[in-house]
C-alpha cells in the first residue's frame, strides 16, 4: 500500500525543510554546528566501562549451533533395555542419569521396556516383544488387561495427540505368543544348589520366582487355592481378566521350571517353620486376604459382606444371592467399583456406590468409574457410613452422614462431617474400604514379628523381615496397591534373596536403587484435525447394556495389523533415532526445517530432511521438542560459508559427526553435554 | 639523476601515506569510538595503537580474489591508478620556506588537477569488476568527484588571486595573517568539496559500505582493497597539508623548524575535523549532493573569489 505523502506529518524537530532566505541558511548552519557540538561533547567525555559478569567467559550449557541428527530410522536399531535381574536397576539408573530413559519406562514401577516392545511389534518380532516384557512384567497377558498403565500416562505422545496403546499391545503380544509358546518355553537350567520357597502365587511372588529361576535357583511355590494367581484369581472379576489367560501364563512359568504346589496352605498343611528349615530362603508373598469392615453399629447384621468375599463368590460361584436385591457398596476405590460391577452382573436390582470423597477426588481410576456408571451403577459421593439400620437382624438401610472434607490441608486423611444424615435403603451392604492381612495361621510357631495393627514387620525397600532368610513382598508389605507395583516389589525381593544366598548384605553401596523419575502430567491434547489413522487404536468394547449382564470380557483386543500400526506410533523416546515424527518442522518458528517422510503403518522412513541455516535463528525449540533426542546442536555456530547453497544441510550432512563439518571445519568442538555422575559399577553377580 | 630523485621522493610519499594511513585509521577509530561513547581500539598496544600493525598482515594474507568475467589486468592495477594521484599531489605541498619536493611554477594547478586522475582509476575498477552495481557506483563516484572539482578549484583560486602566483612556495612567501579571516569561507568550501572529492562521509554515497557494499570496489578484497583505502587516506593527508599551507599559512605560523611542526599540527586538526564531520552527519541523498554542489558551494566560492579579487585590486 502506497503511503499518502500528504498525510505524513513530520515533527518540527526532525524536519529538513528550512525557512526560505537567510533565515534558512542560518538555521541550517546552526543545526550543523549543533550536531558537531553534540558529537564533540560526547567525544570529550570518558566512555563508561562496562564490566560483564564472570559467566560471560564460560560456555553456556545451552550451546546453540547448527543441527545434526544422531540416528535414523531404518539405519539404526533402537536399543532394547534388558539386563539380568539384579543389574536391571543399574541400567535404568544409568539411562536416567544420562537423560536417556524413555518416560514410559521411567514411569512404570517395574520399568518394563515399553519402547522396546513397540519397536519389536512394529518389526513383527512379536514373541521377542513378549519375552522382553515378561522379563520385567511377569504376566504380560494379565497386566495387558488389568494394569492401570502409568506408562501411558507418561507417554510423550500425550502431548501431541493420544498415548501409544501400550497395555493393549501387552495383551496382543500375549495372544500372539500363545501360538508359539510351546516351542519357545524350555526349562531354565538350575545352576545353584540353594532352594527358595515362595508362599503365595500372586504377581509379586511370580515375579520373584522368575528372577530367581533366571539366576539358577530351584524355586517352589505354595498356593492355598486350587488355582494359582493370588488376588488376580480371587479378586479380579472375570469380565476384566479371563482366568485362562492367568492360568496359561502361570503354566508357562511352570514350564520354565517352577515347582508350583496348589491347594497347599502354609500354616495349615505345611507349617512355615518347616519351610524355613527345608529351604535356604523363604519369601512371603501372601497379599491381603480379608476385607476390612467398619465397626459401626449393626456391622454384624445379616447382609453386610466384605468386598473380597463378594468378589471371591462372584469369581468362583458366579452367584452370591444378590438377584433382585438392592446393593450398596461402601468405598470409592477400584475394588469398590469392581464389587459394584460384579453385583450388577450377578443380578442385583439396583447398585449404588457411596464414598467419602467428592466426585473429582475418588481414588479409583477415572475410566473404571466411567465404565461402571455406563453400566448403571449409581454413585453417591461425599457420604460417610454412620450406622447400619437393621430390622430383625437383617439390613434394611444405611444411615449416611454428609462429609464436608476428606483430606486436611496437608493432604492427610482426616474426614470432617456435617450434621446431615441420609438413609440409603439397601438389602446388602458391601464394605470395600480396605483390606487386611490374615497372618495368624501362617506365622504360628515362628519368630516373625507382627506389628500392633496386625501387619507383618518388613522392610519397605529391601523386603527383609525380622528373621534372616525370610523375606516378604507384595501387598502384605506395601498395603493395597496395583499389580504392577507388586511385581516391582517382587523383583526387589528377588535381588535381596540373591544377595542373601550369596552371603552378601542385602544393602550396600553396590546395590542400585531404582530411580523414581517424575514426569509431567499431560493435559488432554487437542486432536481436532488429526487424521484417524494417526490416533491411538481404539479397543473394541462390548456395549454397556450387553456387558452388564454377564461376565464375558469387555474389551476385545487388537488385530495383528492394528497392533503393528499402533506400535509404529511409538515415538521411541530418547532412543536418539529419528523416527520422522516431523514435530521439529512443525515447531520451527522460521520454517527452516523441511521434513518429508513415508508414514504408512509399519513403514515409516525419512525421505528428505533439510535444514536451511539461512533461516535458522538458533532458538533450539526443535531439539527440545525432539522426542527421541535424535536432533542435537553441534559445536559450530560461526556461520561462514563460501556459498549460500552450503547453508542448506541435507540428511547426509545432518547425520555427520557433530565435531567437524564442511561449514567451519571446527573439528573436535562438541557441545558440552549434561554432566552425569560417573558410572557406579552396578550390581554384579 | 632527476629520475633517481623522483623515485626517492615517490618512495618517501608512499611511506608517508602508508604510515599516515596506519595512524589515520587508528585515530579515526578512536574518534569514531569516542563520538559513539566507546573507547575504540584498546587491546593491542597502548590505547590500541598497534591495532593496524595487526590488521595489515591480515589484509596481506587475505585471498586475492579476482571475480569471474573481470578484466583481470585492469582489475588488478586499477587500485594503483587511484592511489598514485594521491601520492603525487603531495609533491607540490610547500613544507618549508621556499622548499617543496617539486616546486613547480604551476604547483597549485598541479595540486588541483592531479588528484582528479583518480576518477579514472575509480572508473577503471568499476568497469573491470564486471559487476552492475560496481559500475553504477563508479559512475556516481565520477559524477560526484568531477562536480566538486569546480568549487574546490574556485576556493583555492581566491588565495592564488591574493598571492598573484601559482607557485606554492611563492604563495607561502606572500602569505599574510589577515588572509585567514578573509579566505575562511573559501576554506570551508575547500574542506567540504575535498571531503566530497575523497568520497568520505557524509558525502560517501558512492561507496556507502552498509547500504551499497562499497560501490565501485565491491569486489575487491585483501590488499587491493587496502590500496583503495590508502588512496583515500593519502588524499586526506595531502588535502589537509595543502589546506594548512594555503589557508592557514602553514610553516609561516612559527619561525624556523617550528614552522613545519605547526603545519603538521594544523593538518592533523583538519584531519580530525574531517573525521568528526564524518561520524556526526548522516549521508546525503545523491540529488541533494549535486544540488548542494552547484547551487550552494559554487556560488559561495564565486563570491569568495570576488571578495578576494576586490581586495587584491584595492591593495
Amino acid at each position: 500500500m502506497a503511503v499518502d505523502r500528504d498525510r505524513v506529518r513530520t515533527p518540527r524537530t526532525v524536519s529538513n525543510d528550512f525557512a526560505a532566505g537567510l533565515r534558512g541558511w542560518l538555521d541550517a548552519g546552526r543545526s550543523l554546528l549543533t550536531g558537531l557540538g553534540i558529537t564533540g561533547r560526547t567525544a570529550a567525555r570518558t566512555p563508561v566501562t562496562v564490566r560483564y559478569p564472570a559467566e560471560k567467559i564460560r560456555v553456556s550449557p545451552r550451546w546453540r549451533g547448527a543441527l545434526r541428527l544422531r540416528g535414523l530410522l531404518g539405519h539404526d536399531e533402537i536399543p532394547l533395555i534388558s539386563a539380568e535381574p539384579p543389574g536391571y536397576n543399574a541400567v535404568i539408573d544409568d539411562l536416567y542419569r544420562g537423560e536417556r530413559l524413555p518416560p514410559c519406562v521411567g514411569n512404570c514401577p517395574a520399568n518394563v521396556d515399553a519402547r522396546g516392545q513397540a519397536f519389536l511389534i512394529a518389526d513383527d518380532r512379536i514373541p521377542e516383544a513378549y519375552e522382553l516384557v515378561r522379563s520385567r512384567n511377569i504376566l504380560p497377558g494379565v497386566l495387558g488387561r488389568i494394569c492401570h498403565h502409568p506408562c501411558e500416562t507418561a507417554c510423550r505422545r500425550n502431548y501431541y495427540d493420544e498415548p501409544v496403546a501400550i497395555r493393549p499391545l501387552h495383551r496382543f503380544a500375549y495372544e500372539e505368543y500363545r501360538k508359539v509358546a510351546e516351542e519357545r518355553l524350555t526349562p531354565l537350567p538350575v545352576t545353584r544348589e540353594q532352594t527358595v520357597a515362595i508362599v503365595g502365587s500372586g504377581p509379586s511372588g511370580l515375579a520373584a520366582a522368575y528372577d530367581l529361576m533366571t539366576l539358577g535357583y530351584a524355586v517352589t511355590m505354595f498356593e492355598r487355592e486350587p488355582q494359582p494367581g493370588g488376588a488376580l484369581n480371587t479378586g479380579v472379576p472375570t469380565y476384566r481378566l479371563p482366568r485362562d489367560v492367568l492360568y496359561n501364563e502361570v503354566n508357562d512359568l511352570v514350564a520354565l521350571g517352577l515347582d508350583l504346589r496348589l491347594s497347599t496352605e502354609v500354616g495349615k498343611d505345611v507349617p512355615l517353620s518347616v519351610l524355613m528349615r527345608d529351604y535356604d530362603a523363604v519369601l512371603l508373598a501372601v497379599g491381603l486376604q480379608e476385607s476390612r469392615i467398619l465397626p459401626i453399629p449393626g456391622h454384624d447384621a445379616d447382609g453386610v459382606v466384605g468386598a473380597l468375599e463378594l468378589l471371591w463368590a462372584a469369581n468362583h460361584r458366579g452367584e452370591a444371592g444378590l438377584r433382585g436385591k438392592r446393593v450398596l457398596v461402601i468405598g470409592g476405590g477400584n475394588v469398590a467399583v469392581d464389587a459394584a460391577r460384579c453385583a450388577l452382573r450377578m443380578g442385583a436390582a439396583d447398585v449404588s456406590l457411596a464414598c467419602l470423597e467428592g466426585e473429582d477426588e475418588m481414588p479409583c481410576h477415572p475410566w473404571e468409574i466411567e465404565e461402571a456408571l455406563d453400566e448403571g451403577v449409581t454413585a453417591l459421593c461425599s457420604l460417610g457410613p454412620k450406622e447400619v439400620l437393621t430390622e430383625g437382624g437383617h439390613v434394611t438401610a444405611m444411615r449416611m452422614q454428609s462429609c464436608t472434607r476428606v483430606f486436611d490441608e496437608t493432604g492427610r486423611f482426616a474426614p470432617e462431617f456435617a450434621d446431615e444424615f441420609t438413609d440409603v435403603p439397601a438389602d446388602v451392604i458391601v464394605f470395600a474400604i480396605g483390606q487386611a492381612a490374615k497372618l495368624d495361621d501362617l506365622l504360628g510357631g515362628t519368630e516373625l514379628l507382627v506389628s500392633g495393627r496386625g501387619q507383618l514387620v518388613a522392610d519397605g525397600t529391601d523386603f527383609t523381615t525380622s528373621v534372616a532368610g525370610v523375606f516378604a513382598c507384595g501387598e502384605v508389605v506395601t498395603g493395597p496397591g496395583s499389580a504392577i507395583v507388586s511385581i516391582a516389589t517382587g523383583h526387589e525381593a528377588a535381588t535381596s534373596i540373591h544377595r542373601f544366598l550369596e552371603g552378601r548384605p542385602t544393602d550396600d553401596e553396590h546395590r542400585v536403587r531404582r530411580p523414581v523419575p517424575v514426569y509431567a502430567r499431560y493435559a488432554k491434547a487437542d486432536v481436532a484435525g488429526v487424521e484417524r489413522t494417526r490416533l491411538r487404536a481404539v479397543m473394541p468394547m462390548a456395549k454397556p447394556e450387553d456387558r452388564a449382564r454377564d461376565f464375558r470380557p469387555v474389551e476385545l483386543g487388537l488385530t495383528h495389523l492394528e497392533a503393528m500400526a499402533e506400535a509404529s506410533r511409538c515415538l521411541r523416546c530418547q532412543s536418539e533415532v529419528c523416527v520422522g515424527c516431523t514435530f521439529c518442522a512443525r515447531t520451527c518458528p522460521d520454517y527452516a526445517l523441511q521434513v518429508e517422510r513415508v508414514d504408512d503403518p509399519g513403514i515409516r522412513c525419512l525421505t528428505r530432511y533439510d535444514l536451511d541455516l539461512t533461516k535458522c535463528c538458533f532458538c533450539g525449540l526443535c531439539a527440545e521438542q525432539c522426542p527421541t533426542n535424535a536432533l542435537t546442536h553441534t559445536g559450530q555456530y560461526e556461520l561462514s560459508f563460501y556459498h549460500r547453497d552450503l547453508m542448506t544441510f541435507d540428511k547426509g550432512e545432518m547425520l555427520r559427526d557433530g565435531g567437524g563439518t564442511r561449514a567451519t571445519g571446527r573439528d573436535g568442538v562438541l557441545p558440552p553435554s549434561c554432566p552425569t555422575r560417573p558410572h557406579r559399577g552396578g550390581e554384579d553377580r | 639523476m632527476s629520475l633517481l630523485w623522483g623515485l626517492l621522493w615517490g618512495l618517501a610519499a608512499v611511506m608517508l601515506i602508508a604510515g599516515g594511513a596506519i595512524i589515520g585509521v587508528w585515530w579515526e577509530r578512536k574518534v569514531a569510538g569516542r563520538v559513539q561513547m566507546r573507547y575504540g581500539p584498546q587491546q593491542i598496544g597502548p590505547a590500541g595503537s598497534l591495532q593496524m600493525i595487526a590488521d595489515v598482515p591480515k589484509l596481506l594474507f587475505k585471498e586475492d580474489i579476482v571475480p569471474e568475467g573481470a578484466d583481470e589486468p585492469l582489475f588488478r592495477y586499477a587500485p594503483l591508478a587511484v592511489f598514485a594521484p594521491a601520492a603525487m599531489s603531495l609533491a607540490v605541498v610547500p613544507f618549508a620556506a621556499g622548499w617543496a619536493p617539486f616546486d613547480s611554477t604551476v604547483g597549485a594547478l598541479f595540486f588541483l588537477a592531479v588528484p582528479s586522475i583518480s576518477v579514472i582509476g575509480i572508473l577503471l575498477s568499476a568497469w573491470a569488476s564486471h559487476n552492475t552495481f560496481a559500475a553504477l557506483g563508479g559512475l556516481r563516484a565520477a559524477a560526484q568527484m568531477v562536480s566538486y572539482e569546480v568549487p574546490r578549484s574556485l576556493s583555492v583560486l581566491s588565495v592564488i588571486v591574493l598571492a598573484g602566483t601559482l607557485r606554492p612556495t611563492d604563495v607561502m612567501a606572500a602569505w599574510e595573517w589577515w588572509w585567514i579571516p578573509l579566505t575562511f569561507v573559501g576554506f570551508l568550501v575547500f574542506l567540504i568539496s575535498s571531503i566530497a572529492e575523497m568520497n568520505r562521509g557524509p558525502f560517501d554515497i558512492p561507496e556507502a559500505e552498509s547500504e551499497l557494499v562499497a560501490g565501485y570496489f565491491a569486489d575487491y578484497s585483501g590488499i587491493r582493497w587496502a590500496v583503495f583505502m590508502m588512496g583515500e587516506y593519502g588524499a586526506l593527508i595531502a588535502t589537509s597539508l595543502f589546506g594548512a599551507a594555503f589557508f592557514f599559512g602553514g610553516h609561516r605560523l612559527l619561525p624556523g623548524v617550528g614552522g613545519i611542526v605547526a603545519m603538521v599540527v594544523v593538518a592533523c586538526a583538519i584531519i580530525t575535523v574531517v573525521m568528526w564531520v564524518k561520524w556526526t552527519f548522516p549521508r546525503l541523498r545523491a540529488d541533494q549532493l549535486m544540488a548542494f554542489c552547484w547551487k550552494v558551494l559554487t556560488p559561495v566560492a564565486l563570491v569568495q573569489l570576488l571578495v578576494a579579487g576586490v581586495v587584491a585590486a584595492w591593495l
